[in-house]
């Protein structure tokens, strides 16, 4: 047979940086520059308000006690064990919710019958808010740190189901019917199509429940525990003690940023494909 | 099954229909909607594809060849009729003979050129290993071997489209059917792709069935043609071409006196219906 296009030239990438990559990196820089630089701002603003007495430092807190109380909190180890026992229940809880909820969304695909029948219950318990159910969670497991996985558990369980459930629902038939013509059983159809299909959609689940893990924790401490973030913030606030409730909500937003992280670095592994 | 559907094998000792591929007979197709209204989308289509031709099914829009397609692929059953294939073995599934080149190219954007083209292979049951040396073989022979490691999104619609059609050649099915499969490229991409799909598939002796909006490329590809008529489609007219056997090439095809008799036959054909269809 005559091949009448000539083959193209390999796609091979070479791995040196262009011109405009390093654009790219430098203006990457620069904004990271301008974030500092807005940061340092606010905080010398605030100090600044703060020494000549614009901003009372009993209601809102000031850097340098902030900073103070940070160093003291660090120093007895308060922190650390604070920062340990959310980071945990909520990593085990959203771990658990995320991996198990998104399986039984993709096995909903199989029986679509039972998708059908479950799919009203559901979107309302999608759009309950899992907090409200912490009271009656407390009751049952205690007010230790397996109440907070469970409620940890279900709000991120509910989210990912539907998801898992959406996404493989929303494959293309033909995708399906080619499946079939090239012989392939119903399990095989699941392995090779429905869950690679409906993994971006899982990953976003995943990124969506780091959110939810960590309000239906924290809610869950705020009601009722003895160690955790919440508990600090929770605690300090009820002392006014706003510097220590500033150092809580500090260690949050790392907590947070630090799982987010995690999350799109697997997701960058997962889906190498789509950035060729 | 439904009862009025027999898949049989026809008989090597007969003498007339040995030729015979693919017999359809009085095959029938009415889709029920969401309202539970009755659709006759097939309402009669008998026709013979002979061993090792190559057959164009050209038609309105609309009027069910996919539908004709899936149900000889066995994706669908009809409402009735038969489907009678010449080298039917029993105890397989009508679909194991048949190559089914769906309307896009439907690669998978997860996997790499190697792994799709070899997804077919992989479904039967056999090992990696002999899966890529096949599919390396495969992808070499048709120009993409550089490809190989490539995600379908950095290919152009060209290669892709000759992918599609790797996946389907690979676990070599004596019939196959090709969905529109040049309707997504520019011009001289599908000129060139017509060539090489009718001399690749004309070296390993296949039957092919080809559906075309496309009268031209029909004309230049074709043994034969078979004209549809709008929803709830039949064979309108059935006409034997030949060129591209002749010529061996589809472009020189295209310069032959008879090509233009034919176009403006076929294009009668379809415009009668067009124009009902209109009013
Ligand atoms: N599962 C189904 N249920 C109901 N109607 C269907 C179904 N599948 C196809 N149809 C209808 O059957 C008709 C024929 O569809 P089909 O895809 O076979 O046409 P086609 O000739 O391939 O069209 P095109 O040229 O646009 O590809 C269409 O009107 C379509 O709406
Ligand atoms: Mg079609």
């Amino acid at each position: 047979m005559s091949t009448v296009l000539t083959a193209p030239s390999s796609p091979a990438v070479k791995k040196t940086r262009t011109p405009r990559q390093r654009r790219a990196r430098q203006i990457i820089l620069q904004d990271n520059a301008w974030r500092c630089v807005i940061i340092g701002l606010i905080l010398l603003l605030w100090q600044t308000g703060v020494d000549h007495k614009f901003i009372d430092p009993f209601l809102m807190g000031s850097p340098a006690g902030i900073g103070a109380e940070a160093w003291r909190m660090m120093l007895s180890g308060q922190l650390l064990t604070d920062t340990m026992a959310t980071v945990k229940a909520t990593v085990i809880g959203f771990l658990g919710g995320s991996i198990l909820g998104s399986l039984s969304g993709l096995l909903l695909w199989y029986c679509k019958r039972l998708a059908r029948i479950l799919d009203p219950f559901l979107i309302a318990l999608n759009g309950l808010p899992k907090i409200s159910l912490a009271p009656m969670i407390i009751i049952w497991f205690g007010s230790g740190m397996f109440s907070k996985v469970a409620l940890a558990f279900i709000a991120t369980f509910v989210v990912a189901t539907l998801t898992a459930y959406q996404g493989s629902h929303q494959i293309d038939q033909s995708l399906v019917n080619l499946m079939r013509s090239l012989g392939a059983k119903q399990q095989q159809i699941f392995t090779k199509l429905v869950v690679p299909a409906t993994m971006p959609w899982i990953i976003s689940a995943f990124r969506l429940n780091i959110g939810f893990a960590l309000i239906a924790e924290i809610g869950g401490e705020f009601i009722s525990s003895d160690t955790g973030l919440g508990h600090l913030i929770f605690v300090n606030g009820n002392l006014f003690n706003l510097n220590a409730v500033w150092v809580g909500v500090l260690a949050l937003m790392v907590v947070a940023v630090a799982l987010y992280l995690v999350v799109s670095q697997v997701e960058k592994h997962l889906f190498s494909w789509s950035r060729q | 099954m439904n009862a009025a559907v027999r898949t049989a094998a026809i008989s090597d000792t007969e003498p007339y229909k040995q030729e015979v591929a693919i017999s359809l007979k009085h095959l029938r197709k009415t889709f029920e909607d969401e309202d539970g209204n009755l659709v006759e989308v097939i309402r009669d289509i008998t026709l013979d594809v002979r061993e090792k031709e190559f057959i164009s099914i050209v038609g309105p829009s609309g009027c069910g060849k996919t539908t004709m397609f899936n149900i000889i692929s066995s994706l669908i059953e009809p409402s009735d009729g038969e489907i009678i294939l010449r080298k039917w073995r029993p105890k397989e599934r009508r679909g194991s003979q048949i190559g089914y080149m769906l309307q896009r190219d439907l690669l998978f954007p997860w996997r790499t050129i190697l792994d799709n083209v070899s997804l077919g292979l992989e479904l039967s049951g056999a090992s990696k290993a002999e899966c890529h040396d096949k599919a390396y073989d495969y992808l070499s022979r048709y120009g993409l071997g550089d490809f190989a490691k490539a995600y379908p999104s950095a290919l152009s619609g060209g290669m892709r489209q000759r992918a599609a059609l790797i996946r389907t050649l690979i676990t070599d099915p004596d019939i196959i059917l090709l969905d529109e499969p040049f309707s997504a490229l520019d011009y001289q991409t599908r000129l060139v792709l017509e060539d090489e799909i009718v001399s690749i598939l004309r070296e390993f002796g296949k039957t092919v069935v080809l559906i075309t909006h496309d009268i031209g490329e029909a004309i230049a590809m074709s043994d034969r043609i078979a004209v549809m008529t709008q929803r709830p489609t039949m064979v309108k007219n059935l006409y034997d071409v030949g060129l591209a056997r002749q010529y061996g090439s589809c472009i020189k095809a295209r310069s032959d006196a008879r090509y233009q008799t034919l176009f403006d036959e076929i294009w009668a054909d379809l415009d009668i219906q067009l124009g009902a269809h209109r009013s």
